[in-house]
Protein backbone atom coordinates (compact mmCIF):
# COMPACT_ATOMS: atom_id res chain seq x y z
CA UNK A 1 0.00 0.00 0.00
CA UNK A 2 1.75 3.33 -0.84
CA UNK A 3 0.72 6.05 1.37
CA UNK A 4 -0.04 9.60 -0.62
CA UNK A 5 -0.06 12.78 1.79
CA UNK A 6 -0.72 15.81 0.12
CA UNK A 7 -0.33 19.36 1.78
CA UNK A 8 -0.97 18.64 5.24
CA UNK A 9 -1.27 21.22 7.85
CA UNK A 10 -2.04 21.29 11.19
CA UNK A 11 -2.64 24.10 13.47
CA UNK A 12 -3.46 23.27 17.33
CA UNK A 13 -6.05 25.58 18.76
CA UNK A 14 -7.75 28.57 17.40
CA UNK A 15 -6.79 29.45 13.27
CA UNK A 16 -5.73 33.03 14.14
CA UNK A 17 -3.73 32.48 17.23
CA UNK A 18 -3.17 28.61 16.68
CA UNK A 19 0.84 26.93 16.53
CA UNK A 20 1.47 25.79 13.60
CA UNK A 21 2.73 22.18 13.94
CA UNK A 22 2.84 20.89 10.16
CA UNK A 23 2.77 23.44 7.53
CA UNK A 24 1.75 21.91 3.43
CA UNK A 25 3.61 18.20 4.14
CA UNK A 26 3.79 16.53 0.84
CA UNK A 27 4.97 13.00 0.35
CA UNK A 28 4.06 9.47 -0.95
CA UNK A 29 5.56 6.77 1.19
CA UNK A 30 6.38 3.58 -0.89
CA UNK A 31 4.02 0.69 -0.97
CA UNK A 32 6.18 -2.23 1.45
CA UNK A 33 8.84 0.33 1.80
CA UNK A 34 10.12 1.43 5.63
CA UNK A 35 10.68 4.75 5.60
CA UNK A 36 11.83 6.93 8.61
CA UNK A 37 10.70 10.19 9.29
CA UNK A 38 13.25 11.86 11.26
CA UNK A 39 13.09 15.55 13.06
CA UNK A 40 14.12 17.36 16.24
CA UNK A 41 11.92 16.91 19.32
CA UNK A 42 8.54 19.25 18.44
CA UNK A 43 8.58 19.78 15.00
CA UNK A 44 5.65 17.85 14.64
CA UNK A 45 6.47 14.24 13.82
CA UNK A 46 4.16 12.47 16.25
CA UNK A 47 1.32 14.83 15.16
CA UNK A 48 1.81 13.95 11.23
CA UNK A 49 2.16 9.84 12.16
CA UNK A 50 -1.32 10.14 13.96
CA UNK A 51 -2.63 12.10 11.08
CA UNK A 52 -1.70 9.37 8.71
CA UNK A 53 -3.58 7.02 11.06
CA UNK A 54 -6.42 8.85 11.34
CA UNK A 55 -6.14 9.31 14.71
CA UNK A 56 -5.76 13.08 14.78
CA UNK A 57 -7.41 15.53 12.46
CA UNK A 58 -5.39 17.38 9.82
CA UNK A 59 -6.07 21.12 9.45
CA UNK A 60 -6.12 20.87 5.73
CA UNK A 61 -5.03 18.41 3.43
CA UNK A 62 -5.32 14.79 2.95
CA UNK A 63 -3.88 11.13 3.67
CA UNK A 64 -4.94 8.33 0.86
CA UNK A 65 -3.61 5.07 -0.28
CA UNK A 66 -3.21 3.66 -3.65
CA UNK A 67 -3.76 -0.25 -3.61
CA UNK A 68 -0.56 -1.36 -5.90
CA UNK A 69 -3.01 -4.05 -7.16
CA UNK A 70 -4.87 -1.11 -8.56
CA UNK A 71 -3.37 1.60 -9.15
CA UNK A 72 -5.65 3.94 -9.91
CA UNK A 73 -8.15 3.64 -6.97
CA UNK A 74 -7.15 6.30 -4.70
CA UNK A 75 -8.84 5.83 -1.51
CA UNK A 76 -8.91 7.81 1.90
CA UNK A 77 -7.49 5.94 5.02
CA UNK A 78 -9.70 3.57 6.70
CA UNK A 79 -8.66 0.76 8.32
CA UNK A 80 -5.33 -0.32 6.51
CA UNK A 81 -2.90 1.50 9.27
CA UNK A 82 -2.12 0.18 12.91
CA UNK A 83 0.18 2.25 15.31
CA UNK A 84 2.45 1.54 18.13
CA UNK A 85 2.52 4.18 20.38
CA UNK A 86 5.83 5.60 21.78
CA UNK A 87 4.25 5.07 25.29
CA UNK A 88 3.15 1.74 24.02
CA UNK A 89 -0.30 2.33 25.37
CA UNK A 90 -1.07 -1.35 27.07
CA UNK A 91 -4.31 -2.11 28.76
CA UNK A 92 -2.61 -2.69 32.27
CA UNK A 93 -5.47 -4.67 33.04
CA UNK A 94 -5.56 -7.31 30.51
CA UNK A 95 -3.16 -9.95 30.45
CA UNK A 96 -0.11 -10.19 27.82
CA UNK A 97 -2.63 -12.33 25.54
CA UNK A 98 -5.71 -10.33 25.72
CA UNK A 99 -3.64 -7.03 25.28
CA UNK A 100 -2.63 -8.69 22.09
CA UNK A 101 -5.83 -10.29 21.10
CA UNK A 102 -7.55 -7.24 21.85
CA UNK A 103 -8.37 -6.12 18.29
CA UNK A 104 -9.68 -9.00 17.29
CA UNK A 105 -11.92 -9.49 19.85
CA UNK A 106 -13.28 -5.80 19.14
CA UNK A 107 -13.97 -7.20 15.50
CA UNK A 108 -16.26 -10.09 17.39
CA UNK A 109 -13.45 -13.35 16.79
CA UNK A 110 -14.57 -16.67 18.63
CA UNK A 111 -12.24 -16.88 21.72
CA UNK A 112 -10.69 -20.21 20.90
CA UNK A 113 -9.52 -18.66 17.65
CA UNK A 114 -7.92 -15.46 18.91
CA UNK A 115 -6.39 -17.31 21.48
CA UNK A 116 -4.25 -19.25 18.44
CA UNK A 117 -3.87 -16.65 16.49
CA UNK A 118 -2.28 -14.54 19.82
CA UNK A 119 -0.22 -17.30 20.42
CA UNK A 120 1.22 -17.59 17.06
CA UNK A 121 2.12 -13.77 17.53
CA UNK A 122 3.82 -14.86 21.07
CA UNK A 123 5.96 -17.53 19.48
CA UNK A 124 7.09 -14.55 16.81
CA UNK A 125 7.95 -12.01 19.27
CA UNK A 126 9.50 -13.99 21.74
CA UNK A 127 7.01 -14.02 24.50
CA UNK A 128 6.45 -17.41 25.38
CA UNK A 129 6.05 -18.35 28.89
CA UNK A 130 4.22 -15.24 29.65
CA UNK A 131 1.15 -15.30 28.06
CA UNK A 132 -0.88 -14.73 31.26
CA UNK A 133 1.32 -11.86 32.87
CA UNK A 134 -0.25 -8.60 32.63
CA UNK A 135 2.22 -5.61 31.09
CA UNK A 136 3.21 -4.24 34.96
CA UNK A 137 5.13 -7.17 35.15
CA UNK A 138 6.94 -7.10 32.27
CA UNK A 139 10.26 -5.54 31.78
CA UNK A 140 10.27 -2.51 29.13
CA UNK A 141 11.65 -4.08 25.94
CA UNK A 142 9.06 -6.92 26.86
CA UNK A 143 6.08 -4.57 27.16
CA UNK A 144 7.45 -3.25 23.74
CA UNK A 145 6.82 -6.97 22.42
CA UNK A 146 3.80 -6.65 23.36
CA UNK A 147 2.63 -3.93 21.71
CA UNK A 148 4.41 -4.86 18.67
CA UNK A 149 2.57 -8.29 18.54
CA UNK A 150 -0.85 -6.47 19.57
CA UNK A 151 -0.70 -4.42 16.33
CA UNK A 152 0.73 -7.21 13.93
CA UNK A 153 -2.24 -9.68 14.82
CA UNK A 154 -4.80 -6.90 12.64
CA UNK A 155 -2.26 -7.81 9.65
CA UNK A 156 -3.20 -4.44 8.49
CA UNK A 157 -0.79 -3.70 5.27
CA UNK A 158 0.58 -0.22 6.72
CA UNK A 159 2.51 -0.17 10.04
CA UNK A 160 2.80 3.50 11.78
CA UNK A 161 5.28 3.11 14.63
CA UNK A 162 6.06 6.87 16.56
CA UNK A 163 9.75 6.29 18.63
CA UNK A 164 8.86 2.96 19.65
CA UNK A 165 12.34 2.01 21.15
CA UNK A 166 12.93 5.94 22.42
CA UNK A 167 12.02 4.52 26.22
CA UNK A 168 14.75 1.53 25.94
CA UNK A 169 18.12 1.34 27.17
CA UNK A 170 20.42 0.91 24.69
CA UNK A 171 20.84 -2.69 24.35
CA UNK A 172 17.14 -3.73 24.47
CA UNK A 173 16.68 -1.21 22.13
CA UNK A 174 19.62 -2.99 19.51
CA UNK A 175 18.00 -6.30 20.22
CA UNK A 176 14.31 -5.02 19.01
CA UNK A 177 15.81 -2.57 16.35
CA UNK A 178 16.82 -6.38 14.90
CA UNK A 179 13.92 -8.36 15.51
CA UNK A 180 12.08 -5.35 13.98
CA UNK A 181 14.13 -6.20 10.38
CA UNK A 182 13.29 -9.64 10.86
CA UNK A 183 10.03 -8.89 11.10
CA UNK A 184 9.92 -6.91 8.21
CA UNK A 185 11.57 -8.77 6.33
CA UNK A 186 9.60 -11.69 6.63
CA UNK A 187 5.79 -9.74 6.26
CA UNK A 188 6.93 -6.79 4.26
CA UNK A 189 4.71 -4.09 5.41
CA UNK A 190 4.51 -0.63 4.76
CA UNK A 191 5.75 0.55 7.19
CA UNK A 192 6.49 4.55 9.05
CA UNK A 193 8.76 4.91 11.74
CA UNK A 194 9.26 8.26 13.45
CA UNK A 195 12.33 8.58 15.41
CA UNK A 196 14.84 10.91 16.59
CA UNK A 197 17.39 8.61 16.39
CA UNK A 198 19.90 9.09 13.17
CA UNK A 199 21.32 5.78 13.44
CA UNK A 200 18.30 4.15 13.70
CA UNK A 201 16.98 5.45 10.84
CA UNK A 202 19.59 4.86 8.56
CA UNK A 203 19.79 1.11 10.11
CA UNK A 204 16.17 0.39 9.80
CA UNK A 205 15.04 2.49 6.94
CA UNK A 206 14.53 2.34 2.65
CA UNK A 207 14.58 6.10 2.93
CA UNK A 208 14.96 8.59 5.70
CA UNK A 209 12.59 11.87 5.54
CA UNK A 210 13.96 14.85 7.44
CA UNK A 211 11.61 16.84 8.77
CA UNK A 212 12.30 21.09 9.74
CA UNK A 213 11.64 22.43 13.15
CA UNK A 214 8.38 23.43 14.15
CA UNK A 215 6.04 24.29 11.61
CA UNK A 216 7.46 21.38 10.36
CA UNK A 217 7.96 20.78 6.70
CA UNK A 218 9.44 17.89 5.25
CA UNK A 219 13.16 19.57 4.32
CA UNK A 220 14.84 16.54 1.99
CA UNK A 221 14.45 12.64 1.45
CA UNK A 222 17.46 10.58 1.38
CA UNK A 223 17.79 6.95 -0.03
CA UNK A 224 19.32 4.54 2.05
CA UNK A 225 20.48 1.41 -0.39
CA UNK A 226 22.43 -0.38 1.84
CA UNK A 227 21.84 -4.06 1.30
CA UNK A 228 19.05 -6.05 3.37
CA UNK A 229 19.06 -7.95 5.95
CA UNK A 230 21.10 -5.62 7.85
CA UNK A 231 22.61 -6.04 10.95
CA UNK A 232 24.88 -3.43 13.28
CA UNK A 233 28.15 -3.92 12.03
CA UNK A 234 26.40 -2.00 9.22
CA UNK A 235 27.32 1.11 10.98
CA UNK A 236 31.09 0.60 11.05
CA UNK A 237 30.79 0.88 7.16
CA UNK A 238 32.14 3.68 5.27
CA UNK A 239 28.71 3.96 3.72
CA UNK A 240 26.64 4.47 6.79
CA UNK A 241 29.26 6.94 7.97
CA UNK A 242 28.22 9.23 4.87
CA UNK A 243 24.80 8.45 4.87
CA UNK A 244 25.30 9.84 8.75
CA UNK A 245 27.18 12.92 7.82
CA UNK A 246 24.92 13.78 5.37
CA UNK A 247 21.51 13.84 7.37
CA UNK A 248 23.55 14.99 10.34
CA UNK A 249 24.41 18.41 8.23
CA UNK A 250 20.50 18.08 7.35
CA UNK A 251 19.25 17.80 11.10
CA UNK A 252 21.78 20.31 12.61
CA UNK A 253 20.19 23.42 11.37
CA UNK A 254 17.18 21.79 12.38
CA UNK A 255 17.98 21.31 16.07
CA UNK A 256 19.93 24.29 15.82
CA UNK A 257 16.83 26.53 15.02
CA UNK A 258 14.43 24.69 17.81
CA UNK A 259 17.01 25.11 20.70
CA UNK A 260 17.32 29.27 19.30
CA UNK A 261 13.45 29.43 19.98
CA UNK A 262 13.55 27.55 23.34
CA UNK A 263 15.94 29.99 24.56
CA UNK A 264 14.10 33.01 23.31
CA UNK A 265 11.02 31.53 24.63
CA UNK A 266 12.57 30.97 27.80
CA UNK A 267 13.91 34.32 27.96
CA UNK A 268 10.89 36.23 26.69
CA UNK A 269 8.76 37.92 29.07
CA UNK A 270 6.99 36.07 31.83
CA UNK B 1 22.56 -14.83 53.52
CA UNK B 2 21.21 -12.05 55.90
CA UNK B 3 22.79 -10.98 59.20
CA UNK B 4 21.53 -12.36 62.42
CA UNK B 5 21.31 -9.10 63.92
CA UNK B 6 19.18 -7.61 60.68
CA UNK B 7 16.73 -10.73 60.57
CA UNK B 8 16.01 -9.97 64.40
CA UNK B 9 15.39 -6.24 63.77
CA UNK B 10 12.66 -7.17 60.90
CA UNK B 11 11.05 -9.75 63.91
CA UNK B 12 11.15 -7.17 65.93
CA UNK B 13 9.67 -4.95 63.87
CA UNK B 14 6.34 -6.71 62.64
CA UNK B 15 6.01 -7.74 66.94
CA UNK B 16 6.49 -4.50 67.75
CA UNK B 17 2.70 -3.38 66.87
CA UNK B 18 1.44 -6.61 69.13
CA UNK B 19 3.98 -5.40 71.87
CA UNK B 20 2.49 -2.17 72.55
CA UNK B 21 -1.27 -3.07 73.17
CA UNK B 22 -0.48 -5.97 74.97
CA UNK B 23 2.09 -3.30 77.35
CA UNK B 24 -0.84 -1.17 77.02
CA UNK B 25 -3.38 -3.31 78.43
CA UNK B 26 -1.36 -4.57 80.69
CA UNK B 27 -0.21 -0.97 81.84
CA UNK B 28 -4.32 -0.50 82.45
CA UNK B 29 -5.28 -3.66 84.18
CA UNK B 30 -2.24 -2.61 87.28
CA UNK B 31 -3.21 1.10 87.15
CA UNK B 32 -7.11 0.12 87.49
CA UNK B 33 -5.87 -2.77 90.34
CA UNK B 34 -3.55 -0.27 91.58
CA UNK B 35 -5.40 3.11 92.06
CA UNK B 36 -8.59 1.15 93.12
CA UNK B 37 -10.72 2.81 89.96
CA UNK B 38 -14.37 1.92 90.24
CA UNK B 39 -15.17 -0.16 86.97
CA UNK B 40 -17.85 2.59 86.21
CA UNK B 41 -15.40 5.13 85.58
CA UNK B 42 -12.94 2.87 83.97
CA UNK B 43 -12.85 -1.24 83.85
CA UNK B 44 -9.68 -3.14 84.12
CA UNK B 45 -9.19 -5.21 80.87
CA UNK B 46 -10.10 -8.63 82.38
CA UNK B 47 -13.54 -7.32 84.02
CA UNK B 48 -14.35 -6.63 80.26
CA UNK B 49 -13.01 -9.47 79.05
CA UNK B 50 -15.49 -11.63 81.33
CA UNK B 51 -18.75 -9.35 80.06
CA UNK B 52 -17.03 -9.96 76.34
CA UNK B 53 -17.24 -13.59 77.06
CA UNK B 54 -20.69 -13.17 79.19
CA UNK B 55 -22.11 -11.65 76.04
CA UNK B 56 -20.53 -14.52 73.46
CA UNK B 57 -22.27 -16.91 75.11
CA UNK B 58 -25.93 -15.81 76.27
CA UNK B 59 -26.29 -14.58 72.60
CA UNK B 60 -26.78 -10.93 72.87
CA UNK B 61 -23.63 -9.82 71.37
CA UNK B 62 -24.51 -12.02 68.23
CA UNK B 63 -27.35 -10.46 67.97
CA UNK B 64 -26.79 -6.89 68.21
CA UNK B 65 -23.68 -7.40 66.06
CA UNK B 66 -25.81 -9.35 63.48
CA UNK B 67 -28.01 -6.76 63.26
CA UNK B 68 -25.34 -4.11 62.71
CA UNK B 69 -23.63 -5.66 60.13
CA UNK B 70 -26.71 -6.49 58.22
CA UNK B 71 -27.53 -2.70 58.21
CA UNK B 72 -24.65 -1.67 57.48
CA UNK B 73 -24.07 -4.15 54.57
CA UNK B 74 -27.70 -3.27 53.26
CA UNK B 75 -26.90 0.63 53.26
CA UNK B 76 -23.23 0.21 51.45
CA UNK B 77 -24.99 -2.40 48.97
CA UNK B 78 -27.33 0.81 48.33
CA UNK B 79 -25.04 3.48 48.01
CA UNK B 80 -22.78 1.12 45.63
CA UNK B 81 -25.15 0.18 43.10
CA UNK B 82 -26.84 3.86 43.04
CA UNK B 83 -23.15 6.03 43.24
CA UNK B 84 -21.56 3.67 40.52
CA UNK B 85 -24.29 3.88 38.16
CA UNK B 86 -24.96 7.32 38.60
CA UNK B 87 -20.96 7.91 38.32
CA UNK B 88 -21.21 5.95 35.18
CA UNK B 89 -23.96 7.90 33.51
CA UNK B 90 -22.32 11.17 34.62
CA UNK B 91 -18.63 10.23 32.81
CA UNK B 92 -20.76 9.03 29.54
CA UNK B 93 -23.12 12.08 29.17
CA UNK B 94 -21.90 15.54 29.40
CA UNK B 95 -25.53 16.72 30.56
CA UNK B 96 -25.87 14.22 33.01
CA UNK B 97 -22.37 15.54 34.27
CA UNK B 98 -23.32 18.97 34.37
CA UNK B 99 -27.18 18.22 36.17
CA UNK B 100 -25.40 15.92 39.08
CA UNK B 101 -22.36 18.16 39.71
CA UNK B 102 -24.57 20.95 40.65
CA UNK B 103 -26.93 19.07 42.78
CA UNK B 104 -23.17 17.20 43.79
CA UNK B 105 -21.70 20.65 44.88
CA UNK B 106 -25.17 21.73 46.75
CA UNK B 107 -25.29 18.52 48.58
CA UNK B 108 -21.84 16.63 49.37
CA UNK B 109 -20.89 19.62 51.76
CA UNK B 110 -23.95 19.33 53.64
CA UNK B 111 -23.38 17.23 56.79
CA UNK B 112 -25.63 14.15 56.37
CA UNK B 113 -26.24 13.69 60.21
CA UNK B 114 -28.60 17.38 59.89
CA UNK B 115 -30.70 15.27 57.96
CA UNK B 116 -31.98 12.39 60.81
CA UNK B 117 -34.66 14.33 61.86
CA UNK B 118 -36.04 15.12 59.07
CA UNK B 119 -35.55 11.02 57.94
CA UNK B 120 -37.45 10.19 61.14
CA UNK B 121 -40.05 12.49 60.31
CA UNK B 122 -40.45 10.75 56.95
CA UNK B 123 -39.25 7.22 57.33
CA UNK B 124 -40.02 6.88 61.56
CA UNK B 125 -36.69 5.33 63.25
CA UNK B 126 -36.87 1.65 61.74
CA UNK B 127 -34.77 0.19 59.05
CA UNK B 128 -35.20 2.02 56.29
CA UNK B 129 -34.32 5.29 58.26
CA UNK B 130 -30.84 3.70 58.92
CA UNK B 131 -29.88 1.91 55.43
CA UNK B 132 -31.16 5.36 53.67
CA UNK B 133 -29.15 8.10 56.09
CA UNK B 134 -25.85 5.88 55.57
CA UNK B 135 -26.53 4.90 51.92
CA UNK B 136 -27.11 8.59 52.03
CA UNK B 137 -23.38 9.34 52.97
CA UNK B 138 -21.57 6.91 51.59
CA UNK B 139 -23.39 8.05 48.21
CA UNK B 140 -21.21 10.92 47.62
CA UNK B 141 -17.57 9.32 48.04
CA UNK B 142 -18.73 6.75 45.70
CA UNK B 143 -20.25 8.81 42.68
CA UNK B 144 -17.47 11.18 43.11
CA UNK B 145 -14.67 9.03 42.52
CA UNK B 146 -16.61 6.84 39.97
CA UNK B 147 -16.69 9.78 38.29
CA UNK B 148 -13.53 10.86 38.19
CA UNK B 149 -12.28 7.47 37.73
CA UNK B 150 -13.69 7.68 34.10
CA UNK B 151 -12.98 10.96 32.90
CA UNK B 152 -8.96 10.62 34.08
CA UNK B 153 -9.14 8.13 31.73
CA UNK B 154 -5.95 7.78 30.00
CA UNK B 155 -6.45 9.51 26.34
CA UNK B 156 -3.74 7.58 25.09
CA UNK B 157 -5.91 4.01 25.93
CA UNK B 158 -8.90 5.10 24.02
CA UNK B 159 -6.71 6.20 21.02
CA UNK B 160 -5.17 2.84 20.95
CA UNK B 161 -8.57 1.22 21.31
CA UNK B 162 -10.20 3.16 18.39
CA UNK B 163 -6.90 2.42 16.31
CA UNK B 164 -7.39 -1.40 16.97
CA UNK B 165 -10.86 -0.86 16.00
CA UNK B 166 -12.73 -0.24 19.26
CA UNK B 167 -16.65 0.92 18.25
CA UNK B 168 -17.60 3.47 20.81
CA UNK B 169 -19.44 1.09 23.08
CA UNK B 170 -16.75 -1.42 23.02
CA UNK B 171 -14.71 1.82 23.96
CA UNK B 172 -16.74 2.32 27.39
CA UNK B 173 -17.08 -1.13 27.89
CA UNK B 174 -13.98 -2.27 27.10
CA UNK B 175 -11.78 0.56 28.12
CA UNK B 176 -13.21 2.96 29.98
CA UNK B 177 -15.01 1.06 32.58
CA UNK B 178 -11.82 -1.38 33.74
CA UNK B 179 -9.51 1.70 33.62
CA UNK B 180 -11.88 3.11 36.57
CA UNK B 181 -12.42 0.19 38.48
CA UNK B 182 -9.17 1.17 40.85
CA UNK B 183 -10.84 4.70 41.52
CA UNK B 184 -14.12 3.09 41.57
CA UNK B 185 -12.58 0.70 44.43
CA UNK B 186 -10.88 3.61 46.01
CA UNK B 187 -14.45 5.14 46.40
CA UNK B 188 -15.76 2.10 47.84
CA UNK B 189 -13.41 1.76 50.60
CA UNK B 190 -14.24 5.46 51.48
CA UNK B 191 -17.67 4.69 51.15
CA UNK B 192 -17.59 1.68 53.51
CA UNK B 193 -15.81 3.71 56.55
CA UNK B 194 -18.70 6.27 56.53
CA UNK B 195 -21.47 3.80 56.08
CA UNK B 196 -20.30 1.81 59.22
CA UNK B 197 -20.13 5.30 61.32
CA UNK B 198 -23.64 6.27 60.12
CA UNK B 199 -25.41 3.20 60.64
CA UNK B 200 -24.04 3.05 64.51
CA UNK B 201 -24.88 6.54 64.89
CA UNK B 202 -28.46 5.71 63.58
CA UNK B 203 -28.70 2.85 66.19
CA UNK B 204 -27.72 5.29 68.85
CA UNK B 205 -30.45 7.54 67.86
CA UNK B 206 -33.62 5.00 66.61
CA UNK B 207 -35.80 3.00 68.91
CA UNK B 208 -35.56 1.15 71.90
CA UNK B 209 -36.84 -2.16 70.56
CA UNK B 210 -34.25 -2.28 67.48
CA UNK B 211 -31.11 -3.46 68.80
CA UNK B 212 -27.22 -3.14 66.88
CA UNK B 213 -24.42 -2.14 68.24
CA UNK B 214 -25.14 2.02 68.66
CA UNK B 215 -28.23 0.59 70.64
CA UNK B 216 -26.20 -1.86 73.03
CA UNK B 217 -23.80 1.48 73.47
CA UNK B 218 -26.01 3.93 74.37
CA UNK B 219 -28.17 1.67 76.50
CA UNK B 220 -25.55 0.38 78.31
CA UNK B 221 -24.20 3.96 79.23
CA UNK B 222 -27.03 5.36 80.17
CA UNK B 223 -27.44 2.80 83.00
CA UNK B 224 -23.63 3.48 83.69
CA UNK B 225 -22.76 -0.56 82.63
CA UNK B 226 -19.40 0.73 81.77
CA UNK B 227 -17.95 -3.03 80.87
CA UNK B 228 -20.68 -2.87 78.32
CA UNK B 229 -19.39 0.06 76.80
CA UNK B 230 -15.89 -1.13 76.67
CA UNK B 231 -17.14 -4.61 75.53
CA UNK B 232 -19.26 -2.93 72.54
CA UNK B 233 -16.10 -0.35 71.50
CA UNK B 234 -13.46 -3.46 71.45
CA UNK B 235 -16.37 -5.68 69.19
CA UNK B 236 -16.96 -2.55 66.82
CA UNK B 237 -13.17 -1.72 66.43
CA UNK B 238 -12.57 -5.57 65.66
CA UNK B 239 -15.68 -5.72 63.48
CA UNK B 240 -14.58 -2.34 61.60
CA UNK B 241 -11.07 -3.35 61.75
CA UNK B 242 -11.69 -6.77 59.61
CA UNK B 243 -14.57 -5.08 57.00
CA UNK B 244 -11.96 -2.64 56.09
CA UNK B 245 -9.18 -5.01 55.59
CA UNK B 246 -11.02 -7.89 54.20
CA UNK B 247 -12.51 -4.67 51.10
CA UNK B 248 -8.64 -3.78 51.21
CA UNK B 249 -7.86 -8.16 50.36
CA UNK B 250 -10.80 -8.05 48.28
CA UNK B 251 -9.75 -5.24 46.25
CA UNK B 252 -6.33 -6.50 45.34
CA UNK B 253 -8.03 -9.35 44.02
CA UNK B 254 -10.38 -7.62 41.58
CA UNK B 255 -8.07 -5.38 40.44
CA UNK B 256 -4.42 -6.60 40.84
CA UNK B 257 -3.16 -4.41 38.28
CA UNK B 258 -3.95 -1.29 40.35
CA UNK B 259 -0.91 -0.80 42.56
CA UNK B 260 1.88 -2.04 40.37
CA UNK B 261 1.44 0.69 37.48
CA UNK B 262 3.45 0.90 34.41
CA UNK B 263 6.17 3.03 34.78
CA UNK B 264 5.87 4.03 31.40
Amino acid sequence: MKVEVSKISKIWGSAGSGVAALDQVSHVFGSRRFSCILGPSGCGKSTLIQIIGGLEAASSGQVRIRDPARPDALRPLGADSVMVWQNLNLFPWRSVIDNIAFGLEMRGVPRAQRSERARGLIALVGLRGFEDHRPGQLSGGMRQRVALARALILERPILLMDEPFAALDAQTKIVMQEELMRIFEQTHKTVLFVTHAIEEAILLGDEVVVMTARPGCIKDTIPIDLPRPRSLELVASKEFGALFDRIFHLIRDEVMKTMQEQTIAAAGPA
Amino acid sequence: MKAPGKVAAQIGERLLPALTVVVFVLGWEFFVRARGIAPIYLPAPSAIAVQLYRMAVDGSLLHHLGLTLARIFAGFALAGVCGILVGLLMGMSRLVARVADAWIAALYPLPKISLIPLLIIWLGTGEAYKIVISAVTAFFPIVISTYAGIRQVDRGLLKTAIDLGAGRGQVQTKVVIPAAIPSILAGLQLGMGVTIILIVAAEMIGGSAQGGMGYLLISSGQVMETEKVFASLVVLAVAGAIIIKGQQWLDRKVAPWALQREDR
